[in-house]
């Protein structure tokens, strides 16, 4: 009964009951639209990570089998090489907008600084991901390879969810922007 | 136990910033549904071109000048290393830069833009100065910045 009565108070605190400023922007929604990219890429790359083999000989194979002979293979793939673009274009626009009208300064500085850092992780996970698609023969390429998957798939994620938490955590805090 | 936890969390971690305090009632309005209603309608707009972009790119034809492996978000630095041609002066260039643009808010002096006022029209004086339309001098270099890595993605080294 306790959980529940926890439960309920936390909905209603944050979501039934909550009231915020009036007249926010919609380019405020940047940011939300930032992190849905990046769970459709978390979503769609799980998937991806059920068939990919991370060696030379076998990474072009694995990802032409999920293309041709998986069922809806060839969509999650598309999904997964065009999000990037997509997650970059809105974490780009949503620092522009937060440059512009100077929502980085005291007291959310720190909001900037792990927002930044997001967006260099995001470039690293790019170019991360980009390598694995890359047909090299050269026995060196398989160590790369087996380098930058793991950067890929755990290391880079893994800091982004961090910086992510941080980001968060600080918004909650201090709360987000009022329009004047 | 349990209690003890679940109440330090609500109370610290959980806890959002109050909007209600300093604001009269008709300068609030709901979280659910406005709020939640603008994000639904984004998502949906960002669903849909993001599937419209599945089946559209890559388009047939090129804006800049550009290999194919290289990402319209990495030609500047793409560029920059074409027109450097030195590893050492680039990679340090690129740290700089990063450095700078992460530590930002730092060098442009911000706390003196944010401190509240009692006098209600001096505020709004210091709030409206938050903005960089306002600002000329970072205005500029940010705008210059802006024009120097457009103007990258064009020039043929």
């Amino acid at each position: 009964m306790e959980n529940k009565g926890f439960l309920r108070e936390f909905i209603e605190n944050n979501i039934t009951r909550r009231l915020i400023p009036k007249g926010l922007s919609w380019f405020g929604c940047m940011g939300g639209l930032s992190l849905l990219a990046f769970i459709i890429q978390l979503s769609t790359g799980i998937f991806l990570m059920f068939y990919f083999i991370p060696t030379t000989k076998d990474a072009l194979t694995s990802i032409q089998y999920v293309s041709h002979s998986v069922p809806y293979g060839w969509l999650i793939q598309r999904i997964h090489a065009i999000g990037p673009h997509m997650m970059i274009a809105m974490v780009l626009s949503h620092m522009l907008r937060i440059l512009f009208r100077g929502i980085y300064r005291h007291p959310r500085e720190l909001h900037w600084i792990s927002g930044a850092c997001l967006l260099i992780l995001t470039f690293l996970m790019y170019y991360t991901g980009s390598k694995l698609s890359v047909h090299n023969g050269n026995e060196h390429f398989t160590v790369h390879l087996i380098y930058f998957y793991a950067l890929h798939v755990i290391g880079i994620p893994l800091a982004v969810a961090f910086s992510m938490g941080m980001h968060f955590f600080m918004v909650r805090k201090t709360g987000i922007y009022e329009p004047l | 136990m349990a209690n003890i936890v679940s109440k330090k969390l609500s109370n610290h971690v959980f806890t959002m910033r109050d909007y209600t305090k300093d604001k009269k009632p008709e300068e609030l309005e709901p979280f659910f549904p406005n709020e939640i209603l603008r994000h639904c309608i984004v998502t949906c707009f960002f669903i849909a071109i993001e599937f419209i972009a599945v089946i559209v790119f890559p388009l047939p034809w090129k804006f800049v000048n550009k290999p194919d492996h290289i990402p319209w978000f990495f030609l500047p630095i793409y560029k920059l290393h074409e027109l450097i041609q030195n590893d050492v002066l680039f990679t340090v260039l690129l740290i700089f830069g990063a450095l700078l643009f992460i530590l930002w808010p730092f060098y442009t002096d911000g706390r003196k833009c944010n401190v509240p006022s009692f006098d209600d029209r001096h505020s709004r004086y210091m709030k409206k100065s938050n903005n960089l339309w306002q600002r000329p001098i970072l205005f500029s270099i940010v705008i210059t910045v802006i024009i120097f890595v457009i103007t990258l993605c064009f020039i043929n080294p």
